[in-house]
Formats: C-alpha cells, sequence, structure tokens
C-alpha cells in the first residue's frame, strides 16, 4: 500500500497549494511509486463537465440572453428620492429682474407607474400634475418627465430604431447608438437623434411645442411625408405652433401647396448662474425670465398640482423672473407678491386667484 | 496574465467605469461555474441560468458600492450560494437546505478523453468513484479542480476551514488513484511508463 501522505500532496498539487518543499517531497514519491505519476497525469489535466457543458458559442448565448433580462430589470429600476413635501427652507430670493441663487440641493417627491398597454412590449409612464419622475429605457437613455406628462416606450428596443412617444414635457439624455437612431414622436412633430441631450414640450394644452437642445444634434422632423426637416445646434430651440398642423391634419389640405408655419428658431434662455430656463425644471428648479405671470401660473399649476385662476386679466401680462428650487407654493407666491405686481388668495376651495 | 487576475481587472472596470465590455467578459469567463454550481443547489440547469443572470443584473446595479470587494470569483460565488438557497426556500417551504443535499449530477465531471490517454472505461471508473464520494466533497474536488478555487476560497464558500477542504481534496484524490490502479493493467501500465 502507497503512503497516504502522496494523495495528500496530490490534492496539494491539483489545487496549486503546494509549497516549493512539498513540491520536492511530491517529486521524490513520484520517482519511487511510478504507478502514481499516471494518476497524477490523469489528475492536472483538463476535465470536462459530463452535464452542459458551455462552449464559447453557447456562453455567447447564455450571454445574450443575460443581456436582454439586464435591460428589463433597467427599464424597471427606480430612482429613491426623498419626499419633496415638508422640505421647507428659509427663502433667500430676490426677485423680479434679478434671478436668486439658490444653492441648497433638493430632493423631489415623485409617483410614476408603469403600466403594461395592450401591446404587450409597451410601457407607459405617467406623472400627474405637481410630480415629476425619471425613468432609464432600456437602451441607457435617460427621461425625466415632467409633471402631467405621459411617455410610452417599448420594453426592449427592437430592430434598429429606438422610438418613444412623449405627451407633455420631458428631457432626454440620449445613450448613443449611431446603429439606431432615436426617435420622439409627439403630436406636432418628431424628433430623430444619435445621441445628445434636449428637452421636449409638448403639452397639447399648449399652443406650441418646444425642442430645446443642450448638445449634440437633433432634427425635428415636420412632416414625414415631405421630409421636413430643421436642424438645431446646441443651445437653439425650436417653437412650432401646434393649432396650425393640427388644422392641417384634420383638414384635407393640397400637399402640393406648401403650408406657410410661423417657426419661431431661438437661442435658450441663459439665467445667473447659467440656469437654463427651458431645463432647469430637471434639476428640481422652477426658473423663468421675463415670462407674463399667465405663463408663470401654468407653470406653478403644473409644479404644484393646483389651480391658479385671475380675477384682475390685466395681470396677466405682467412679467416676472426668477428661480426656485426648494420652496413650496406659497413661498413662490408670497416671493413673486414681493414685486408688487399682484396679490394673491387661497379660496375654501383650494383655488388660488391673483388679483 | 492569469485568469484570476482577468477577473479581478474586468471586476474593477465594471464597478470604477462601468465598462460594459469587461461585464460581458466577466460574465462569460465566470457563468458556466456559477451555472453549475447553483444547478447542484437548485437541481435545475433552467432556474441555475435565471439565478446567475440575477446574481449579474445585482452586480451591474450596485457596481459602484462593489469597488470594495477584494476577491470577486468569492463574491460572486457566495452570491449565487445565497441566491440558490433563497430560490429552493421560496419553492420548497420550511425544508432545510443544505450543501449535502445536492443535486451532484449538474456538478459531475470527468477526465477529458481528447487530451487523455485513457480509455472510456476508466474514464467511467474515475467518474463512478468520485461520485460514490459524499455529495460535499464531490462539490470541493470540482471547485478546486474544474473551477480552479483555491484552498481559502473553498472554505469560505462553505463556511469550513482550508484544513478541512484539503483533507476532503485528499480523500477525493485517493479515490481517483484507487479507481485507477484496480482497473489498470500490466500491460496498459507498462506501455504508459514506456512512453515516458
Amino acid at each position: 500500500m502507497m503512503d497516504d501522505q502522496i494523495w495528500n500532496l496530490l490534492a496539494k498539487k491539483v489545487a496549486n497549494e503546494l509549497l516549493p518543499e512539498e513540491e520536492k517531497e511530491l517529486a521524490r514519491l513520484l520517482q519511487q511509486h511510478p504507478d502514481a505519476s499516471y494518476t497524477k497525469e490523469i489528475l492536472t489535466q483538463g476535465w470536462k463537465d459530463k452535464q452542459k457543458p458551455f462552449s464559447p458559442e453557447e456562453e455567447s448565448i447564455a450571454l445574450e440572453k443575460h443581456k436582454r433580462r439586464l435591460e428589463s430589470a433597467m427599464a424597471v429600476e427606480e430612482v429613491s428620492t426623498p419626499s419633496r413635501r415638508g422640505n421647507i427652507r428659509r427663502m433667500t430670493i430676490r426677485i423680479a429682474g434679478v434671478a436668486a441663487a439658490l444653492t441648497m440641493a433638493f430632493f423631489m417627491g415623485r409617483k410614476w407607474w408603469s403600466q403594461p398597454k395592450m401591446d404587450e412590449n409597451l410601457q407607459q409612464l405617467v406623472t400627474h400634475k405637481g410630480s415629476r419622475s425619471q425613468v432609464k429605457l432600456p437602451d441607457g437613455t435617460t427621461v425625466w418627465l415632467n409633471a402631467g406628462s405621459k411617455l410610452d416606450y417599448p420594453k426592449q428596443f427592437t430592430g434598429n430604431q429606438r422610438e418613444v412617444t412623449l405627451e407633455g414635457e420631458a428631457f432626454f439624455t440620449v445613450a448613443k447608438d449611431a446603429r439606431r437612431p432615436f426617435t420622439v414622436r409627439t403630436r406636432t412633430f418628431s424628433i430623430r437623434v444619435l445621441g445628445t441631450e434636449f428637452n421636449v414640450r409638448a403639452y397639447p394644452q399648449e399652443d406650441s411645442a418646444v425642442t430645446s437642445l443642450l448638445t449634440g444634434l437633433v432634427e425635428v422632423v415636420l412632416d414625414e411625408k415631405r421630409n421636413t426637416v430643421i436642424r438645431l445646434k446646441p443651445n437653439e430651440k425650436l417653437s412650432v405652433p401646434t393649432a396650425q398642423l393640427l388644422e392641417e391634419d384634420t383638414v384635407e389640405v393640397d400637399h402640393t401647396i406648401p403650408v406657410v408655419i410661423k417657426l419661431i428658431k431661438s437661442p435658450l434662455t441663459v439665467m445667473k448662474d447659467s440656469v437654463i430656463t427651458e431645463t432647469a425644471w430637471v434639476e428640481n428648479k422652477l426658473a423663468f425670465k421675463r415670462l407674463p405671470l399667465e405663463k408663470v401660473a401654468v407653470m406653478l399649476e403644473q409644479w404644484f398640482g393646483v389651480d391658479i385662476r385671475f380675477k384682475n386679466e390685466t395681470k396677466k401680462q405682467e412679467y416676472l423672473t426668477g428661480v426656485f428650487q426648494n420652496e413650496s407654493l406659497e413661498e413662490v407666491l408670497k416671493a413673486l407678491e414681493l414685486t408688487g405686481s399682484f396679490h394673491f388668495k387661497t379660496d375654501s376651495d383650494g383655488i388660488i386667484w391673483i388679483e | 496574465m492569469t485568469n484570476d487576475d482577468l477577473i479581478r481587472r474586468n471586476f474593477r472596470s465594471v464597478c470604477e467605469a462601468g465598462d460594459m465590455q469587461a461585464y460581458d467578459e466577466l460574465y462569460k469567463t465566470l457563468c458556466s461555474r456559477l451555472i453549475h454550481f447553483s444547478a447542484a443547489v437548485v437541481g435545475s440547469f433552467h432556474l441555475a441560468e435565471e439565478i446567475v443572470s440575477d446574481v449579474f443584473i445585482m452586480v451591474w446595479q450596485k457596481r459602484s458600492q462593489l469597488i470594495s470587494i477584494e476577491n470577486p470569483v468569492v463574491y460572486l460565488y457566495i452570491c449565487t450560494r445565497n441566491l440558490s438557497y433563497n430560490t429552493l426556500q421560496q419553492q420548497r417551504k420550511h425544508q432545510h437546505t443544505s450543501l449535502d443535499n445536492l443535486d451532484t449530477d449538474a456538478i459531475a465531471i470527468s477526465p477529458d478523453q481528447e487530451h487523455n490517454m485513457i480509455s472510456a472505461e476508466v474514464a467511467q471508473k474515475i467518474e463512478a468513484a468520485i461520485r460514490s464520494l459524499p455529495a460535499r466533497c464531490q462539490l470541493i474536488f470540482r471547485l478546486v479542480k474544474q473551477d480552479g478555487l483555491k484552498y481559502k476560497e473553498v472554505g469560505e464558500l462553505l463556511e469550513i476551514s482550508p484544513k478541512t477542504v484539503d483533507a476532503q481534496l485528499a480523500i477525493a484524490v485517493k479515490k481517483v488513484a484507487e479507481a485507477i490502479r484496480l482497473d489498470m493493467s500490466a500491460e496498459l501500465a507498462q506501455s504508459y511508463f514506456l512512453r515516458q
């Protein structure tokens, strides 16, 4: 019988755990017991799995399967943020003409859910007034959805297209993928991009739809059939009146006659501390520059989910400027009231009246 | 660069830079071993593949928190072990799970006859010899021989001491040696040693 020592050393050899002196000892024992060399030979060579051995091709297939599961898992990943409510801070703000700079970081409360629609592959993200949310699409694109908006997107992008449908306002940071263009469809226009950062504001109740570009390059497609395309450069925005285009849609117009649409291409509105009003909402900032109170009221309605009405119509044309970050509705209104341009009252139904 | 170094490097790239290519390589290098290991616990390759996929999803999602992981291989084995236990416990409620109840079919290995100078018959004898060992001993043999884990790493994963791993492995090696010796005819031995 052979000494068990040789098997102990051989076990260590298999495990690559032999110390140098043990290596010598094993060599000596193997010389004494040449038949054990055969065993050593077999034990130190490559073995194979009896069940489900993975060839490199099968590893690649398993990886593909895994990547599909990862994509779906990432699509529903939720970014947790503490609630906005109760997060009241002291205000340091100067209004009217001077943009107030606020530095404290803040987090917003958000509510969102994804509902599978009729089409199994479609997901829908809906935000109500007063809440905003963020979602990561399966291709890695990040979308911030502003209040009162709706985004339809597939669970998985298939083919060589990435396409989503938006109603309301969203900011996109599109993951670069030169082979698969990314398209955002709205009722007014489509936006075609490869990889960039841009904002789309297309609320059905507003009279114009706006695309604002931060970086990269986008093409705004006004009419797919006639390939009416307008290119935007960084820090440009394009406003398209919605009413006219919709009219064109409903009334059968002769497509040979070009319809004159009043498009407005303009630079983005930059405020102090490089706050860009068009995209400030993404950073949870409420920003407006020389905006009539009528439009500010709409912003506040969406931001806080409230109802604001005018008792005095002339107040609609009061122009205001401001940047707010963590203030409550009450604080924002009081700050704006300090400019002396209007007063506000809240009635028993919670409706805010401007007078 | 050894396989182990490559795994470490890829794991670091994933955690520090979100490197998707490194992530893919990491998955390809480790999926087979982890799936076999998980299949031994849960008794299904199909389920095991999902479990390992879930482990890697978690790695991607938590990657920035995993920078401090010193041994990615052991970490991934332990994650796979835990998730496999959890899955099993959900399926068979109240049943105690332990590594002594392994489905050893899933982790069986045998000498590769293509590279070896042994007959199918001897390979079968060797395989049978290993299969006659207790489940835990078979697992240890596999983790060391097939997956290349160190004693310390197996010890961490199975919550036993490296010394025990060493002793268990020696038992397996002896068993293999006996199977070979019993089978080896004088002629076969002769012809083998003459070639040396």
